[in-house]
């Protein structure tokens, strides 16, 4: 059973192509190139054959794509994807922290695209699994469930504050958090503006866990956005 | 006199006292001196006139003497009061011209209108007799530009404002003395200039009409003065206006041939990879195809790149941007442009070496991003293959330097001090010296960027060859208590 995605996009010229790419990719695409059209299109998807994730537009011709994220947002669990040709960071950020599961800058290539909807399926869509609770990519192995952190088999000792900040981190693996989130979910909401805090937890997490903290390849620097655990290997 | 009066005759005597009354007439009004010189007359003929004692006189020729003592005495009094009111006319003639020059003189140290307009008031109000004077609170100005914008200084009724506003189109003064609304207690004085009338003024004040018709010439002058200095201000304006407009055309021109030609070889890549794909389809092997392919991607990502990167200029050079800073530390901009250098090039090596313990930037992480990746994109196209591009980041003193260093072929000598000007590339498109998609807008934003910062960019030549740029980026303090709060640190 094929997997549902709702394209909103205005650009006839994207919009067809990122169709075809998806079809290829065994998706059942529904494209819609207004904000009307993506509500007619939701309220009235079949129930055995629903949307499982959208992937919207900011700027459509008929208002805002962040209003229907809003809508979205109070009916259901559907993943959302922005895909933005802004280059501002604000109102990307404003975005994740209202509930997108994710965001990619026009222009983004097919593997780009592909690698954020396989993990924001995997966090909301249908093929939800129980919270992630193990990872492991490049020698690093996490369990939250023993709150064990290993590198290259030996165990890394790590403070209480950087072992909220991973396992934070590791529940989403492979989404963008933003700072925002960390701090608050971390350190508590009043301290949502403390970056400095993040910056440098997440300094000494990578000298605990990164072969070259300079070039990280587990905890990956979102600029102006937040941080991205990468996706765990399987 | 009395003492004289033996040796001398009644006629010598009588001279004696035009001579007197003469005196008199220097020293003291017409009016008095009229008075004084009849007077003395009655005295001389009560005094010295035979019958002593009395008024009447005894001969006619004494009579005769009086009356021609009395209308001597009478001329030369009106003739020296005539003389003293020339006198005290040329003297004011040359405070005036001297007030003037003097407004003239404060008006060009002043370079704002509304001040200026103050000053004016200063000097009507020195022109008005004390008793004309009224309150200053109700002083006000309307300043008009040729394309109709009014000013207000000063707050002004609706009726003043209408009054104000028909002095400026007619360009006539108005109320005391000027023959148009003489009964206000106010002037409405046009600010003439040359050609046109740059504003009018309103001053409180009121005169009898003969008065105030000798005043009005002074007080326009004043008003005309001021009116000169804005039509020269005015003009002076305009020109620079012109002149700028021509210089932000000229680089908006060099600028947009520049974008145009940085975006052009990618997209000429890409239309001959994509048409040799639509059109040789068939007779293409998997692996042509694939490459073709991968061209067309990696020039498309460059296309993206000179987008973000002309966006970020112009963004920059809009007045009143503000910066996201935040705090950030060396590795979150080190990170993501080593993984944007891979992504776009694979076999790109770069090394980067950060000293440890680095303080933390305050610093805009999208910008500082692109301004290193900026250059090490240039580093990959111009720092040749052999050697891996170095970026490293230091501590200097109250400053933290990023450096992007390379062992390519340098910079020529003749690009050297204009290496981070705009419209580089455009300038230079002919010669080869650049190679393909050379250094174009992106140098131009890195220096945008870390001016924006409070920083700067330099280019040096490394000893044994190579290129070396270097940011240096001011340190701030860290807010208080950061330390103190990271109570679990190891």
């Amino acid at each position: 059973m094929s997997l549902g995605v709702l394209l909103v996009e205005d650009d006839r010229e994207l919009r067809d192509t990122l169709r075809e790419a998806l079809q290829v990719e065994g998706y059942r695409v529904a494209a819609a190139a207004s904000l009307a059209d993506a509500r007619a299109l939701l309220a009235h998807a079949p129930a055995d054959a629903g949307i499982d994730l959208v992937l919207l537009d900011l700027g459509l011709p008929d208002g805002e794509g962040a209003t229907l994220l809003a809508e979205l947002r109070r009916q259901s669990a559907t993943a959302v994807l922005v895909i933005s040709a802004r280059m501002d960071e604000g109102p990307k950020v404003q975005l994740l922290d209202a509930g997108a599961d994710d965001y990619l800058i026009k222009p983004f290539s097919l593997a780009e695209l592909l690698a954020r909807m396989r993990v924001a399926l995997r966090h909301r869509g249908r093929t939800a699994q129980p919270a992630i609770l193990r990872y492991r990519l490049a020698g690093v192995y996490i369990d939250l469930a023993a709150r064990r952190v290993q590198r290259d088999g030996q165990d890394v000792h790590l403070t209480p504050t950087e072992y909220r900040l991973l396992a934070r981190l590791v529940r989403q693996a492979g989404s963008v958090v933003t700072h925002r989130q960390l701090l608050v979910d971390v350190w508590g909401a009043e301290f949502s503006h403390h970056t400095h805090y993040l910056r440098l937890y997440m300094a000494q997490l990578r000298a605990k866990l990164e072969t070259d903290p300079a070039d990280p390849q587990l905890l990956i620097t979102e600029p102006g956005v937040g941080y991205r655990l990468t996706e765990s290997e399987p | 006199m009395l003492a004289l009066d033996e040796h001398m005759d009644l006629a010598n005597l009588a001279l004696l006292l035009v001579l007197g009354a003469a005196v008199a007439a220097i020293g003291s009004s017409r009016t008095v001196a009229l008075l004084a010189c009849a007077a003395s007359v009655v005295g001389f003929n009560y005094a010295f006139v035979p019958p002593r004692g009395t008024l009447t006189v005894g001969l006619h020729q004494h009579a005769v003497l009086l009356l021609a003592m009395l209308a001597v005495s009478g001329i030369v009094t009106l003739l020296m009061g005539r003389l003293r009111w020339h006198a005290a006319r040329a003297a004011e003639h040359a405070r005036r011209s001297d007030r003037l020059r003097q407004m003239g003189e404060a008006l060009r140290q002043i370079d704002d209108p509304a001040e200026q307009v103050i000053a004016l008031r200063d000097a009507l109000q020195a022109e008005l007799p004390a008793r004309a004077r009224r309150d200053t609170e109700t002083y006000a100005a309307l300043l008009r530009d040729p394309q109709g914008n009014e000013r207000w200084i000063g707050h002004t009724s609706a009726d003043d404002a209408d009054g104000l506003r028909l002095c400026v189109e007619r360009g006539q003064a108005m109320g005391p003395g000027s023959g148009r609304y003489e009964q206000r207690t106010a002037w409405y004085l046009p600010l003439r200039g040359r050609q046109s009338t740059h504003g009018a003024v309103l001053l409180p004040g009121a005169l009898e009409p003969a008065g105030a018709e000798a005043l009005l010439p002074q007080l326009q002058a004043l008003c005309d003065l001021l009116g000169g200095v804005l039509e020269r201000q005015l003009a002076l304006e305009a020109a620079r206006a012109a002149r700028e407009q021509a210089a932000d055309h000229a680089l908006r021109n060099t600028l947009l041939t520049a974008i145009a030609h940085d975006h052009r070889t990618p997209l000429a890549t890409i239309l001959s990879a994509a048409s040799a794909l639509h059109d040789q389809v068939g007779r293409l092997s998997v692996e042509q195809q694939q490459r073709l392919a991968a061209t067309i991607v990696d020039e498309a990502g460059q296309l993206a790149r000179l987008t973000d990167n002309t966006l970020q200029l112009a963004r920059l050079g809009s007045p009143g941007i503000a910066l996201q800073t935040d705090w950030v530390a060396v590795e979150d901009l080190v990170g993501p442009v080593l993984a944007r250098a891979r992504r776009r090039d694979p076999q790109h090596r770069i090394h980067a070496r950060l000293d440890p313990g680095l303080p933390l930037l305050r610093v805009d992480a999208v910008l500082m991003v692109q301004l290193l990746d900026n250059l090490v994109d240039n580093a990959r196209k111009h720092g040749g293959r052999d050697v891996p591009a170095e970026l490293l980041a230091q501590r200097a003193g109250d400053a933290i330097l990023l450096v992007v260093q390379d062992r390519g072929p340098g910079v020529v000598a003749a690009m050297q001090p204009r290496l981070f000007e705009r419209f580089l590339r455009a300038d230079t498109a002919s010669q080869e010296a650049t190679s393909r998609s050379g250094a174009g807008l992106g140098l131009a934003l890195c220096r945008a960027i870390a001016q924006a910062h409070g920083g700067d960019i330099g280019w040096r030549p490394r000893r044994s060859g190579g290129s070396r740029f270097e940011v240096r980026l001011p340190l701030h303090q860290l807010p208080d208590g950061s330390r103190a709060e990271r109570g679990d640190a190891p």
